[in-house]
């Protein structure tokens, strides 16, 4: 059949070599000169920052400049109007002898403390949400499970932020005890639904499988949000003489804020929930079967299993997924914005607000003179921003990049 | 039968090599190593390829066969990992000479993988890639070009009726075949097969074979093949590779039934020491 | 490992493996709650309420709608509900909190209405009588009012757009030819008849009036161009109160805010942010996939690259913020200062491009989103094979060749969910657009039939920016509310169906390769 007749040989484009190598010059060109705009990010934040400390700072018409340097950054400073050395920020002067007060302790201590509270509240849930899908849930669910997290990973801040803000904190203030008792009811309900589910009959409890908890919990705990919210009023009567932020005032000597490290914890949790979740369950699942089958073939049970084989390999990934998380926690702005009082506060009450570099950013530096002193130290809190998560995102990718290596080899091993 | 081995001399090799007459050598190989970073793949390789005869290569997994196949077409250029020392000559010309140019090596040296690879397109696009590279042929000639391509690779009869449906709903065996006619449509002087087979049915396997015998008659092949059967049904040279050296060399008929040395035979007839 | 009934211990794996569930329920819970309360409060937004006439213990009497209900503070089962009053401007405050103890009767009479305006909000009551040049009907007349109401505010909105085209049709244009020192001859006459025809149907939407009364007994004649809409929600049917309720939530869709943001529609946001997304995808496209070919198939694979790689990938978690400062330094500052120095200086010191605007939030943007797509590109070539490559260049063909006509199109599928990723991204994200451009209420949006059509200059309003703003700056956030969980609903719904979209993508591309038919 080859001999019917061979065709001629084809005829050679002209140019192509040439095309070829314009081609990848272009493409090569562009891809550097992206990147490099990318990660000139960087190198810009620092060349405005450098002139702060510079002897020389830049004077700007329109503001009194002030002296800047590390102690004064971060150590307390004697202001005129107090008697002992403070932490103050208050950038906008009022009158013309006033001096702005530049100090980034208590920016730096929001931010860290509203990341800290949100890491309080999305690490358990983000965990426990990984570890129940990686170890006890069915592949299928699995599968299903992980688009609604990916969505509400995708919900935008400011949405996030305004409920937070304007629905929850009134409606927690109204029902503090009821939100507060939560943090009990909730767990003690879980442990129930775990004991009424071993008094089952078989067929309904395997009907209402642990495999499937995440989903049949669901109405139980919602049931539970509800009761506890209901007693609410009678629990506030009973323990706390009908006023409980009274009653804080009083024994405590707390102060209650609307919008509070508490509101800010659970608004940015959630928002940080999906990242650890998708990190950490890789990281779990991610653990080699033999590793697991070898110690349930041992004898040890689910968690047995889980808790002294399957954590302790993923533990780096785990870590990681919580630095990520935190990562993205201390540079949250709307949310952090919207569901606090942004007032400057120093205090670890959970109870009080707080104001962080990035909402901090947001509200001030369009107001800003471009090149003053201001300006520059918002641009300092930029800067250490994008050093800080530059430097956790990095070390997170190192660790979880071990991780997989460990991987590759214990799978090989098997 | 165990034969006292004695390690083959150069002598040995080039009395191998001086059985090709120069006029009928397609590639001249001459001691050609290459290595992937600090692991040599080849050392020191030398071997001529007659023009329009089916040469095999065989030897044990990890032996280097396919890294000197590649080495035939460039495609080691894409690695910068890999270097290269000696001489590969095509037709009499040094094939990594500055003034050659790459890409027509490429389309004169024409390469079959292990797992066939389809582009994800219709069947006449796959076969049409290689033509639309080239100067743009008329609509016409190109439909005959193609329709030879297909015929040539036993493959029009199964396919004229759906020359445009996706090529990744052929089976392997015609997808194989597929990507034969494809490599032939951009007429090819040699045509290198990388265990064309191994991934194919009995049925399609005879098919291949088949195919390779036919070609013979217009092209150069070289064959790298795991099945000792097969090299002795289609090839007429058979060279035995093992770590990286060129073992043994010959006609293919020498080398299965009478080798020069016990390493060869103990590879052939599937013995271990 | 089944076990029997009686057998199995309590808490069979263990109380830890009930509280992982939990994490699980909890957090699906949370985004339940959090969707359905959206989709509650942002869509019954548009529902026509009934509207109540309570009579308090002390005989006195309101009308207004219901908002919601609460426990008393401090009390256990003392209760108040607020109500949506209106008439800000004979009462003094549109909200009135009521204890429901002092609540005696409450009755949904028929013949309540609720009128928006156009200054005022809305107002509750009675209409008494419609007022027209020769005729006057009254609440006796029954139907015939409420058709005719109907027929004259249908009237009033025709002239309104009869008179806007005539103002920008024709007077505007025409006015600035005369600025612009263009004169013809009766230019100024035709002027002249403009402004008059103008009066004219200004007088003419006047002519009608309307005689509303509250429940509280206060009067109010107002012309008819002064309202917007009078419905009778108590009256309605219940195919009638849907066909409003869709109405309303297409007058949301399509018309611009008005009373400081808290009432109107999102048209001039929706827009904005369409604009800006369309605009960053333009931009974000073609230097993210050149990015990702170059990293992917051009770089050699060095430790260099590698590194480059992972900075890019945690270019992605470094805070949005961050980016807007980055953008107003150097897009804002820098390179719009420079434009305006060199091509703008007669209109400086106002500045043209040297302040945020739709461009620079575009390119901010942009830039944001720019590890999105090179991710994801990167990705969807690396999962490409390298037979595919290999199988072209045995087939002759270039470097560059094999990448145009064989991967690139197989990582279609892959740039396309970058790019919608980096959509949703950049649909959502606030915090750098308020450094670069966007505003809370924008006179003129950045596309009209004025050379050069799109200003890239202007700013430009925002559906997230407008969430922010009307829920925390306005002056009066319980009439913002329903607005904005309005459009916080319709944020969240544009990025879950953009997101879904990509996820879908993604399934697919894993499953099947693309099929290109001749
Ligand atoms: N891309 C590569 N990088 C590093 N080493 C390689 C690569 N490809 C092949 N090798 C090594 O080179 C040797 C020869 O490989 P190959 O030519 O593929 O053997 P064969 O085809 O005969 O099985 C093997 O030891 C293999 O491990
Ligand atoms: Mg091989």
């Amino acid at each position: 059949m080859i001999d019917r007749y061979p065709p001629p040989a084809p005829v050679r484009r002209r140019f192509r070599d040439l095309r070829d190598r314009l081609f990848t010059l272009l493409v090569g060109a562009c891809g550097i000169g992206v990147i490099l705009a990318v990660l000139a990010i960087g190198v810009f934040l620092f060349v405005e920052v450098v002139p702060l400390f510079g002897g020389d700072t830049p004077a700007s018409e329109t503001q009194a400049t002030t002296e800047i340097d590390f102690e004064s950054l971060w150590l307390p400073q004697q202001y005129p109007d107090y008697e002992t050395p403070r932490y103050r920020w208050q950038a906008n002067v009022l009158s013309e002898d006033d001096t702005p007060m530049f100090s980034l302790t208590p920016l730096a201590w929001g931010t860290l403390k509203a990341a800290a509270y949100a890491l309080l509240f999305a690490i358990p849930l983000a965990l426990g949400a990984a570890i129940h899908s990686a170890c006890f849930m069915s592949r299928r669910l699995r599968h299903r499970l992980k688009p609604a997290l990916e969505l509400m990973e995708a919900l935008p801040g400011v949405v996030i932020g305004f409920v937070a803000g304007l629905v929850l904190a009134p409606y927690v203030e109204r029902h503090l005890v009821g939100a507060l008792a939560l943090v009990l009811i909730l767990p003690l309900g879980l442990l129930v639904a775990g004991v009424v589910h071993s008094c089952l009959p078989a067929t309904l409890a395997r009907a209402l499988s642990l495999s499937r908890a995440g989903l049949w919990l669901i109405p139980w705990l919602a049931l539970l949000v509800a009761l506890a919210m209901v007693m609410s009023p009678y629990l506030e009567v009973v323990w706390f003489g009908g006023d409980m932020r009274a009653w804080l005032e009083q024994q405590l000597g707390l102060d209650y804020a609307m919008r509070n490290a508490m509101i800010v914890g659970l608004a940015m949790g959630f928002a940080i929930i999906p990242t650890i979740y998708a990190l950490a369950e890789e990281a779990l699942s991610g653990v080699p079967d033999s590793l697991s089958e070898g110690a349930q073939a041992l004898g040890a049970s689910r968690w047995q299993t889980l808790w002294n084989v399957i954590l302790p390999a993923a533990s780096p990934g785990i870590f990681s997924a919580v630095m990520i998380g935190a990562g993205r926690a201390v540079g949250e702005t709307m949310i952090v914005l919207m569901a606090t009082g942004n007032t400057a506060l120093m205090t670890l009450s959970p109870l009080d607000g707080m104001r962080s570099m990035a909402a901090n950013i947001a509200i001030e530096l369009p107001e800003a003179a471009a090149g003053g002193t201001h300006y520059r130290v918002l641009l300092l809190c930029a800067f250490l921003l994008f050093v800080f998560t530059f430097c956790v995102n990095t070390l997170a990718e190192i660790v979880r990049g071990r991780l997989s290596h460990r991987y590759r080899r214990l799978g090989g091993l098997a | 039968m165990l034969m006292a081995d004695a390690s083959p001399t150069p002598a040995t090799l080039h009395e191998i090599v001086r059985d090709i007459p120069s006029t009928d050598r397609c590639f001249e190989i001459e001691d050609l190593t290459i290595a992937y970073g600090d692991k040599t793949a080849l050392s020191g390789l030398s071997l001529h390829v007659p023009r329009h005869r089916v040469t095999a290569f065989i030897g044990p997994s990890g032996c280097g066969k396919s890294t000197l196949l590649r080495a035939f077409n460039r495609l080691h250029d894409l690695n910068e990992d890999v270097a290269r020392q000696g001489r590969i000559v095509l037709e009499g010309q040094e094939i990594h000479a500055p003034e050659v140019d790459v890409a027509d090596l490429r389309r004169r040296v024409g390469m079959v993988f292990q797992t066939p690879n389809p582009f994800p397109m219709s069947i006449y696009e796959n076969v049409a890639f290689g033509l639309r590279l080239q100067a743009a042929l008329p609509k016409r000639r190109r439909d005959e070009v193609i329709e030879w391509a297909l015929e040539s690779a036993a493959l029009w009869d199964e396919v004229k009726h759906r020359l445009h449906e996706s090529a990744l709903l052929l089976s392997g065996g015609q997808q194989q075949r597929l990507v034969i006619a494809r490599t032939l449509a951009v007429q090819p002087e040699v045509v290198l097969l990388d265990e064309p087979a191994s991934a194919l049915d009995p049925i399609s396997t005879l098919k291949i074979e088949e195919l390779i015998r036919n070609l013979k008659s217009h092209l150069t092949l070289v064959l790298v093949t795991h099945n000792m059967q097969q090299a002795a049904r289609v090839s007429d040279y058979t060279a035995f590779l093992e770590e990286g050296e060129l073992i043994e060399y010959g006609a293919t008929d020498t080398v299965f039934t009478n080798p020069r040395l016990a390493r060869t035979e103990n590879y052939i007839t599937g013995r271990t020491d | 490992m089944r076990r029997s009934t009686s057998r199995r211990p309590w808490l069979a794996e263990g109380p830890w493996a009930w509280l992982a569930a939990g994490g699980v329920a909890l957090s699906l819970l949370m985004v339940i709650a959090l969707l359905v309360l959206l989709a509650g409060r942002g869509l019954a937004h548009f529902w026509p309420q009934d509207i109540e006439a309570v009579t308090l213990e002390d005989g006195a009497q309101f009308a207004g709608q219901v908002v919601r209900e609460q426990g008393l503070p401090g009390e256990v089962d003392g209760r108040e509900r607020l109500y949506r009053t209106g008439n800000r401007d004979l009462q003094g405050a549109q909200w009135r909190w009521v204890d429901v103890a002092d609540i005696d009767t409450r009755a949904t009479p028929e013949d309540l209405v609720i009128v928006e305006r156009r200054r005022w909000g809305p107002f509750i009551g009675r209409v008494v009588a419609l007022e027209g040049p020769e005729t006057r009907w009254t609440v006796e007349d029954g139907d015939t009012l409420w058709q005719q109401l109907d027929e004259r505010l249908n009237r009033v909105s025709q002239l309104r757009s009869e008179r806007d085209v005539v103002r920008t049709q024709y007077l505007e244009p025409l006015a600035e030819r005369l600025a612009n020192g263009e004169k013809v001859a009766d230019d100024e006459d035709e002027l002249q008849a403009l402004k008059a025809r103008i009066v004219n149907l200004q007088e003419a939407m006047q002519r009608d009036r309307v005689v509303l009364e509250s429940l509280e007994g206060q009067q109010l004649t107002l012309t008819l161009d002064a309202l917007i809409d009078v419905t009778r929600p108590n009256a309605m049917s219940l195919p009638a109160k849907l066909s409003s309720w869709g109405h309303n939530v297409w007058r949301f869709l399509s018309e611009g805010p008005r009373d400081a943001n808290t009432a109107g529609g999102i048209w001039p946001a929706i827009f904005g942010t369409i604009m800006m997304v369309l605009l960053m995808s333009v931009l974000v496209m073609p230097f993210g996939v050149l990015a990702a070919i170059y990293l992917n198939e051009i770089a050699p694979q060095g430790r260099l690259t590698r590194l480059v790689r992972i900075g890019v990938r945690n270019l992605a978690g470094v805070p949005s913020i961050v980016y807007g400062v980055f953008g107003l330094g150097v897009f804002v500052y820098g390179i719009g200062g420079t434009l305006d120095s060199l091509f703008f200086a007669d209109e400086l010191p106002s500045p043209t491009f040297g302040t945020g605007g739709l461009l620079w939030a575009s390119l901010t943007l942009a830039l944001l989103t720019l590890p999105v797509v090179i991710v994801a590109t990167e990705e969807g070539l690396a999962r490409i094979p390298d037979a595919q490559r290999e199988g072209a260049l045995a087939l002759g063909a270039t470097r560059s060749e094999a990448l145009r006509r064989v991967v690139l199109p197989m990582a279609v599928p892959a740039m396309l969910t970058g790019l919608i990723l980096a959509v949703a991204r950049a649909a959502g994200e606030v915090a750098p657009l308020m450094l670069v451009g966007v505003t809370k209420l924008a006179s003129q949006v950045p596309v009209d039939g004025t050379f050069p059509f799109i200003h890239l200059e202007r700013k430009f309003m925002h559906l997230g920016y407008h969430i922010f703003d009307a829920g925390f700056h306005g002056g009066d956030v319980e009439s913002a509310m329903p607005l904005v969980y309005a459009t916080a609903l319709l944020l969240v719904l544009v990025i879950l169906v953009l997101n879904l979209t990509a996820i879908f993508l993604r399934h697919t591309i894993r499953t099947r390769h693309r099929v290109r038919t001749h």
